[in-house]
Parts: structure tokens; sequence; C-alpha cells
């Protein structure tokens, strides 16, 4: 966990122009080790979910850099960043976006479909305690279920980097603290690193890696020396 | 591993099997009926092919007014033409020699007469007789005693031979110089200084006689050949070729549209037959009377095959008809119009050098009776073709409709899926396979059915029109490419493009559903209406795509309904309207105006009236000639002389020399005015004639032009006495049948609608409800997709307090308007277009039959569709009462 996986330098982003212009990204500068479970945070309109966009490969930048193991996002072209997502990338939303006419496993496929060295979905299914119900569509589940589901499609990719945007947003609390309990079991079990955008201040104890953000520009870069685990936290 | 996507399309089509079952079924019976019809249609024409080798169809036929001699069929077979010149030099010389010995006679007989006269008179003198009456006496023995040895010594005389030589000498050198003078017309008139080669043909009698026939109470024509005919033979559908005088074979279309059975007794002229045999001639592939028929009649015409004995035993004139074959095939049309045209100097030139007359001349290319089948298979099928692109083309932008609509619905799952590493084209892919999919489907199933079910309804619907020989089962490739790979490929393009299109935004923008393309920021403005009138309009708005492919499916569907309704509407206002149409209830066209004695042909009917009448042809633009479409060429026009006074056509007094009258139905169908020039051409010879059209005459019947007789004697050149028939208001019975050529009666106006209606009737009602359908089908597809793209508004508005009846007055009555609006537009357009396919329809066959529509039919045209569209919105309503409330409210994707 020492080497410098994620880099991220002088990443501006604005929307709009001339007088509606608004600058969501300043000038942003951190880097992310190799494993690490880094939780953006910061409040609404800090341009956490702009930065995981544009480390996700589907925004640019305007101005800066982001590299993974070493490779410019900036200087690959489409099909490449698509190759990028296809090869190194798990996504999770806060809205579980999934398919309505697969059911939970082959919804967990479809993430499995897209990888070189997939995780065996089964003992995905097993982990995220979705074995009972492998067999149902997505409408027959509950919020929490879908995310589950959501989750297992995107760490059945067997990912270098796991993007999480807001994951327990649309969560109630139980619920919240059993998924992130799943993405730390991920993270700790695939060593996939994890990026997680959050306003949640609490889910920041369970990372190892904590950046907060306000008005574009990072305001704190911590290493957490002790970590909680996801199911003690309270907020 | 196999990416899960695919089994999303299993479970898509079972969810949703309503919408894929109407699309399917629609695409399998338009697929089956065209695949039906392409194979059925390649069968028939396989058939017709090689009976054409088989059964030694002509390459054309000319009718004689007298059995020509051997000699003569020696020559015209050559393709030689006659020395035409030659021949009016010896004729010349034959009148000029008879000339000149009635001259040189006269002038011997008193040149001998005055010597003896004058030898007498000086005898007399000697002796001193001078009594006058006594010297005529001498005069008068003394010829009778020497005359025969004075001619006989006045021929043998030098001087004799020396005048006469000269005078025949000077004769002939007359008669060539009048030849060589008048050569330039003549030569003009028979293209005799064009360039030329001979075509050699081989000619064989192929006389026809044509009697009543009657079969029960049902009376028609039939033409009657030989049964040892070594051209133009008949394939036997069911019995044999007759075999002893009492037998005959008729056509089977004819059989089957009159009830005439096999083994059934028939009356031919005065004699009775037995039907042993139902046949198919290969020159009478449709029952086209007469070449000029804008319509073949199966029920008023018939042809038929007796034995060489029982064609002597009948009575009716002989007509001497000829048949030929070139030596060497043409290949292809354009060499067979080459022959035609080398065949026809030949022939003209021939038969004047042995004096004989052209009655009829066909070249088989032009024979409607062999071609008018194939080329309308042909018609048919490229036709529904057409139609069937079209709406697989309607289907095509239904489909991308809905694709886009379920693009725009699943746009977080295809954010989603692009932002975990899908790529576009792996999406494309899979939104492609469904309309692919169901294309196969609805393809393969289409084309089994074709190759069973439907082919059979498409030989059947051709044996109900046509007469033709037994079908063959063929393979089709045109049937493979034209309903499987063209409507694929139509398919597959129209949803790419609006797959690729609509897949070209980022992920991001999918995720965050901002799928719209115009960065319009202001709504639109609407007018200050109630709050459910704006938001109907919005709807409308919304849905405007939808709407867009709405109407084009409507105005397609109205032009059809103006088809259904219009084509038998058409065909029973011109048969109500045939006897208004005939200016003369009987026109009586005679072979000759003297009968074979010589005499003038006169009749006792009181309303008799001569006409003088001829045919000449009109040219047509090239644009509108139909390739093999039976005489194609130029438009016949009847041109009429009429006498002063008649009781039958008014021409006013103002007609001046030059000037013609043109029937209402030559004004109409091809747009000729009052001062127009009418150039018209003779119709075997290089000939034409200008006319100024001074007017119309009411007569929608046929396509003539009337002039008065004296006019017509002098344009046509025609003797003071000669006429060619008469115009009767009652039947003429006593004219020998020798001599009638033609009878007219408002029946022969009818044929055309008896024989259509019989032809295309059933099929029509058929089609008008199978539009219905259509229709509701069309607008059942895009008022789905509306509906569905509003659930969650719908949910919503339901969650809100709204009832059931106002959310579906909502959605249900902006497709309403539209509806009702497309229908009437649709009609207006249909019924416009309508109007002109028919003109242009019209201009490629002979003839006139106007476009028409009764105003009841107008209405039920848009009514049917209103209808169809009812039950959709009924089905609409309970699609709308079914949307659950949680759809607003769950996050349910």
């Amino acid at each position: 966990m020492n080497e410098n996986f994620l880099e991220i330098k002088d990443l501006k982003k604005s929307f709009g122009s001339g007088e509606a212009r608004q600058e969501v990204l300043r000038g942003m500068n951190f880097t992310v080790k190799r494993g690490e479970f880094c939780v953006l945070l910061g409040p609404s309109g800090s341009g956490k979910s702009t930065l995981l966009n544009i480390i996700g490969g589907i925004d640019t930048p305007d101005e800066g850099f982001v590299s993974i193991n070493g490779d410019k996002l900036e200087e690959m072209n489409e099909s490449q960043l698509t190759l990028y997502r296809r090869k190194h990338l798990g996504y999770v939303f806060q809205m579980y976006n999934l398919i309505p006419n697969l059911n939970v496993k082959e919804n967990i496929e479809v993430g499995a479909y897209l990888s070189d060295k997939p995780l065996d979905v089964e003992e995905v299914l097993t982990t995220l305690g979705l074995q009972d119900h492998k067999y149902k569509y997505p409408n027959q589940l509950s919020g929490g279920q879908q995310q589950r589901v959501s989750i297992g499609r995107a760490v059945v990719k067997n990912p270098d980097i796991l993007m999480c945007d807001e994951p327990t947003g649309a969560l109630d609390y139980k619920t919240s603290k059993e998924i992130l309990a799943l993405i730390e079991d991920c993270n700790r079990k695939f060593g996939s690193t994890v990026i997680m955008v959050t306003h949640n201040e609490a889910i920041k104890y369970m990372a190892d890696h904590v950046i907060k953000l306000r008005d574009g520009v990072v305001r704190h870069n911590d290493i957490n020396e002790t970590k909680t685990s996801a199911m003690d936290l309270e907020w | 591993m196999r990416n899960p996507l695919i089994k999303r399309i299993p479970r898509e089509l079972k969810s949703d099997w309503h919408k894929y079952l109407v699309i399917i079924v629609f695409m399998v019976v338009m697929i089956g009926v065209i695949s039906g019809m392409y194979v059925g249609h390649d069968g028939m024409l396989e058939a017709v092919y090689s009976g054409r080798e088989v059964l030694n169809l002509e390459d054309g036929r000319f009718e004689l007014s007298k059995r020509a001699s051997q000699e003569m069929l020696d020559a015209i077979s050559t393709g030689e033409k006659a020395d035409v010149r030659e021949y009016y030099i010896n004729k010349g010389i034959e009148e000029a020699d008879k000339e000149v010995a009635d001259a040189i006679e006269e002038e011997l007989d008193s040149q001998v007469e005055s010597a003896i006269e004058e030898a007498v008179r000086a005898q007399c003198e000697a002796y001193g007789i001078t009594d006058e009456d006594v010297i005529k006496e001498q005069i008068d023995t003394a010829i009778d005693a020497s005359y025969d040895e004075a001619i006989k010594e006045a021929r043998e005389s030098e001087e004799f031979r020396t005048a006469a030589e000269d005078a025949y000498k000077e004769a002939h050198d007359k008669v060539v110089e009048k030849v060589d003078e008048e050569w330039d017309k003549v030569a003009d008139r028979y293209n005799l200084n064009d360039e030329f080669t001979p075509v050699k043909t081989v000619i064989y009698e192929h006389f026809y006689r044509e009697e009543e026939e009657k079969a029960g109470s049902h009376t028609s024509n039939v033409r009657i050949y030989r049964s040892d005919s070594e051209i133009d033979k008949a394939s036997f559908l069911e019995g044999r070729a007759p075999e002893s005088s009492d037998e005959i074979a008729i056509d089977r279309m004819h059989a089957d549209n009159v009830g005439i059975r096999l083994g059934d007794t028939i009356k031919v002229g005065k004699k009775q037959f037995k039907v042993v045999g139902l046949l198919s001639y290969v020159n009478y592939l449709t029952l086209h009377e007469s070449n000029t028929d804008l319509m073949f009649d199966a029920f008023g015409f018939d042809v038929a095959m007796v034995t060489p004995e029982a064609f002597a035993n009948l009575k009716s004139r002989i007509h001497y008809n000829y048949a030929f074959k070139y030596v060497d095939a043409p290949a292809d049309r354009v060499e067979k119009a080459d022959n035609s045209g080398a065949f026809l100097k030949a022939l003209i030139t021939q038969s004047l050098v042995f004096d004989n007359e052209i009655d009829d001349y066909l070249p088989e290319y032009l024979r409607q009776a062999s071609n008018f089948a194939v080329s309308d298979i042909e018609g048919d099928s490229a036709g529904t073709a057409i139609l069937c692109y079209i709406l697989i083309g309607v289907i095509a932008f239904i489909f991308a409709i809905t694709i886009s609509n379920t693009i725009d619905k699943e746009a977080s799952v295809i954010g989603t899926l692009r932002a975990s590493g899908y790529s576009k084209r792996e999406l494309v892919v899979h939104y492609m396979s469904m309309p692919v999919v169901v294309t196969i489907l609805g393809a393969v199933i289409g084309n089994v059915l074709g190759y069973t079910a439907f082919k059979n309804v498409a030989i059947n619907l051709y044996y109900e029109s046509y007469s033709l020989p037994t079908a063959y089962s063929v393979w089709s490739n045109t049937a493979l490419v034209k309903t499987t790979v063209i409507p694929l490929l139509l398919m597959f393009f129209v949803n790419l493009f609006v797959i690729v299109k609509k897949l070209q935004l980022s992920p991001l923008r999918f995720l965050r559903h901002d799928l719209s393309k115009s960065k319009r920021t202001k709504a639109r403005r609407l007018p200050s209406w109630s709050f459910l009138r704006r938001f109907r309009l919005r709807i409308l708005f919304q849905n405007m795509p939808n709407y867009g492919i709405l109407m084009f499916g409507v105005v397609f569907i109205e032009l059809m309904m103006c088809f259904a309704f219009g084509l038998p509407d058409s065909l029973n206002h011109y048969a109500d309207e045939a006897g208004n149409m005939m200016f003369a209830d009987y026109q009586y066209m005679l072979m000759d105006y003297r009968d074979e004695d010589g005499n003038v042909i006169e009749t006792a009917e009181k309303t008799a009236e001569p006409f003088l009448a001829t045919t000449l042809l009109y040219p047509k633009k090239e644009s509108s000639f139909r390739t093999g479409m039976g005489s194609g060429g130029d438009e016949s026009v009847t041109v009429y002389g009429i006498i002063d006074n008649s009781g039958f056509i008014n021409l006013g007094s103002s007609l001046k020399e030059g000037e013609v009258l043109i029937s209402s139905a030559f004004s109409k169908k091809f747009g000729i005015r009052k001062g127009d020039t009418l150039k018209l051409n003779a119709e075997y010879e290089n000939k034409s004639y200008e006319f100024k059209v001074s007017g119309s005459v009411d007569y929608d019947g046929a396509v003539a032009a009337f002039m008065d007789d004296t006019s017509f004697r002098s344009v046509f050149e025609k003797e003071e006495d000669e006429f060619s028939g008469f115009f009767s208001k009652n039947e003429i019975t006593d004219l020998d049948e020798q001599n009638i050529a033609t009878v007219i009666t408002s029946e022969d106006i009818t044929k055309i609608t008896v024989q259509l209606t019989h032809s295309i009737g059933g099929i029509v009602g058929i089609f008008k409800y199978a539009l219905v359908v259509l229709a509701a089908a069309l607008i059942y597809l895009l008022a789905k997709i509306i509906i569905e793209r509003n659930e969650q508004s719908i949910s919503m508005a339901k969650i809100l307090g709204f009832k059931n009846k106002e959310i579906g007055s909502l959605y249900i009555i902006p497709t309403a308007v539209v509806v009702t609006v497309c229908s009437l537009a649709g009609f207006a357009i249909g019924f416009y277009l309508m109007i002109r396919i028919f003109r242009v329809f019209m201009l490629q066959m002979d003839g006139y039959f106007a476009f028409f529509l009764k105003p009841a039919s107008a209405v039920l045209a848009v009514v049917y569709l209103l209808v169809g569209y009812a039950f959709v919105s009924i089905l609409d309503f309970i699609r709308i009462k079914r949307i659950p409330l949680d759809v607003a409210l769950k996050n349910v994707e």
C-alpha cells in the first residue's frame, strides 16, 4: 500500500459560460495508494461527484490531469477510456441502476462479463448475502438489497478501483451500515482501491484516507491511523 | 462468458408480447403475402416462359382480306420488300398497253375502212355510178368481203408495225415518267428508302372464325382455331383436345367465369359441341378480344379449338390470319421492334404487289393477350413489394421510436453500463438485437407461409384473372431478397441510425438523464387556455415524433382506403354510365361498303345512319410506356366521318375543313383542349394528319375524333359513295354476317367492369378490412409508446388525485385529435394522389377510365379508420387505468 496508485494534479473543472460560469474544481491535488479505502467528503456542491466522474473517465477536466498507475486519462481516446473503465473500474451509484428484466445473479454477471479476471459470481452472491434472492428481479427487492446487487455488479469485476457515489444516500441507517460493511469487506477481501464519495461525516472513520473538499479545493487530506469498522459507526 | 444482456431479449419479448405480437403478425402477413406473390408469380412465369417454347408461340401475326397465294407467302417469308416501282410500272404499262391496243385497233379499223371506201368510190366513179345509196351498198359489200384481208395486210405492213411500236414505246415511257415523278411520294408513304435489312420468317396459316357461343343463358363471342395448328398451341388444364367434329375445347378461364364444365354441351354458331377440354392457348393468357381493349374479357370472349372438319362446317367468315416466326429469334425487345418494323415493310409491299390487303398486323411483343398477364403479374408484385417496404419502413420507425423510448427509460442503466466499461458498440448491438430478431422471426415465418399457404392464394388469384398454364413450384431468389434481405436491411439501418444517434451521448449525460439534444432553455409559451387544454398541448408537443410517424402511416392508409373504395366505385360508376356513354346503341363496322357482287350494302333499318371511320394513332409520351404492357406504344384513335344532320353526333354548323371534335375521354386522358392542334399518324403508313380541335363531344366510352363526312372523304381519299358502317338505335337484322366486321354495343363498354369486378372484387373487400386492422395496429403501437413514455407522469397524476377519466382525456384526446385531423388530411392527400396515379396508369393503357369515389365512400374511408382508432382508444384507457400508483413513488428501474 505504499505506491501512489492514483494521482490527481491541478485538476480544474467549470460548468456554464459567461456570468453563469461556475468553477466546480479549482486546482485539486492529492494521491491515493493502491488498496486504500479513500473517502471524499464534502457538502453538496463541493465538487466531489464531479471529481469522481473525472477519475472514472466519464467526465473530463478543463485543466490538470488524473493518472492511474502512471497512465494519464486525458491522453486516452474514447475507446481507450472505455477499456480503462472496463478493466480497472467498478461503479456503485446512489441509485442502483439495475437492469429490470435481469435477475439478481444475471445483474451481477453483467459486471463479470466485462472482466478478464472476474470473481466467482456465486462467491460474490454469498458475500453479499444474496444467495436466497439470486433469482429475484430488482423490483422484488428492497432498496438495500438492490444496492447490494449494485455493489456485487461492481466488485465481481475484481476492479482495481471501486468507485462509490453516495452508495448509502437513498438508504436507511441500518441498511446503510450493512452496505458500508460490505464495501469494507470487499476492500479487505479483494484488495480493491475504494474511492467513496459521501457527505456523511461519520463514514470518514472507516477510511484509510480522508479527503475533505469544499468549494472545489482540498481542505484536508488526512490519513487515518486507526479505522472504525463500518458496523460500529454511528450517526 | 456470454453477454448476460442477451437474456433480456426473450424476456423483453415475453413481457411486452402484445406489442411484439402485433409487429410480428404485421411482418409475417406482409412478408408472407409478398413471398407468396413472388413464389407464385415466379412459378407462374416459369410455366409461361417454358410454354412459349413448347407451344410454339408466334413472333407476330397478320390478317389479310383474302387468302394469300403460296407465292405471296413465299415472298413475304423471304423478308424482302417487293419491287413497288416495278409493280407500279407494270401495272401502268398493263393499263397503257390496253389503252394503246384499243387506240390502234380503232385507228386501224378506221384507216382500213377509209381505204376500202376510197377504192370503191374510185371504181364507182370509173363506172359512172353516182347514186350514193348504190355506192354505200358497194362499200359495205367491199368491207364485208375484204376487211379481214385488208386488216391482215395492214397489220403486216412495215408502216403499221413501226407506228404501233412507237405508240407502245411512247405510252410505256409516259408510265415510267409518271411513276418516277410520283416515286418520292410513294417511297415516303411505304418507307421504301429507309435502311432495310430483310428478316426471314416462317409463315403459318392460322385461320380462325368467330361465332356466337351459347352456354345456358350466357352468350359470348368465341374465336375458333383448328386443332391441327402448328403454331400458338394450347396446354390442357383439364380434359383433352377435340377428336371428333362435335367436340370442342375452350378456354379454362372463360369456362370458369361462365360456369361451363367438362362434358357440358355448348352451342357454337348453329352447331352443338361437347366440351372435352379446358385449355390455355399460349397466345391467349388473357382473353383480349382486340389488342386495343382496355381490359380482357373472359366473360364475353372465348377462344376454342375444334377439329379441321368441324372448322370447315362452321358458317361464319374465315379470318385469313397468318402467324409468323423469325428464322433467327430476336434477342431482346429492341431487336423485336426492329424485326417487326422490317417485316411490316415486306408485308405491306408484298401485299400491295400481290393485290391483297392487310386487315390487321400485330407483332407478338405488343400483343396484350400474351403479355398483359406477365406484365401485370410483375407489376403486381412490384407494387406489393413497394407497399411492403413502406409498411416495414413504418414499422422500423415505430421500432426505432420504441427503442429510443426504452433508451430514455433505461438512461441510468445505460449510464451505469457505460461507466462500468460497456462500449458503445456493445450497447448498440444489444439494442439492435430486438428489431433484428423480430424481423428475422417475421421473415422466417412469413417465408414459410409464403412458400405454402400464400403461394396458393397468389396462384389462385392469378387463375381468377388469367388463362394461365399450370404453375410450377420454383425457388425464388427474388422472393428471398425482397422479402427477407430488404426488410432486414430496412429495419437494420433505420434502427441503427436512431440507436447510434441516441447512444452518442456521454455516460454522464445518461446518468443525469440529460438526453435532450436541444439546449432550449425556455418552454414554449402557450395561450392562456384552461389548464387541461394546455396540459394536452404539452403532451402533443412532447410526442411530436410519434405523431409524425402516425401522420405518415395514416396518410398511407388513407391512400390505400381511397384505392380500396375508389376502384369498385369507379367500376360501378363506369358500368352505370356505360349506357349514357354510347352515342349509338349499335355501331356496325362493315368489312367493306360493297358486298361480294359489288353492290353497295344497304339496310332497311330506319334508324340506321352510315358513317365513315378509320383508325389513327395518337403518339404517347415515351415516359408513359410500360415495358411489355400490351399495345403500350401509341393510343388508337377512331376518327369518324359524320353525315350532315346526323341523328347521333351533333357536329354543329361551324366545323370547318381540317377541324375535328374529340371525345371527352380523349380530351381528359391527354389534357387536349379546344384550339389545340392534334397530330395523328396512320397505322401502317408513314403518313400523318393534323387537325385543329374545335371542341369536344360528351363521350367517355372511347378515344375518338369526329369530323364531317365531306372533310373525311377529302382527307382520307374516300370514294363519294364509300362508308364504313352504320350507327343504329335498333339491331340491324338484314346485314349479311359475312360483311360485318364488328358490332359495338354498350356491353362492349361494360365488359371491362364486369371482368375487373370479377377479378378484384373479393380482394378489394378483404383489403378494406385489412386496412382497418392495419390502421388500428399502427395507432395501437404508437399510442402505446405515448402512454409508456408518460407512465410516471400518469402515476403521479393519479397520486395527485386526478381521476382515470381525466387522465384518459389528457392522454387520449391529443391522439384522437391528431388521428382525426390526419385522417381527414390523409384522405384529401390520398384522394388527390389516387387521381394522379389512376391517370398515369390510364396513360399506359389504351382507352380511358376515370377515378371516381362516391361521397358515401369518402365518408366511410375516414370512418373506418376512426372506428379502428376507437378500439385502440378503449385499450389505451384500460392501459391508463392499470398503471399503478407506485410507479411514481418507487425507484423501480
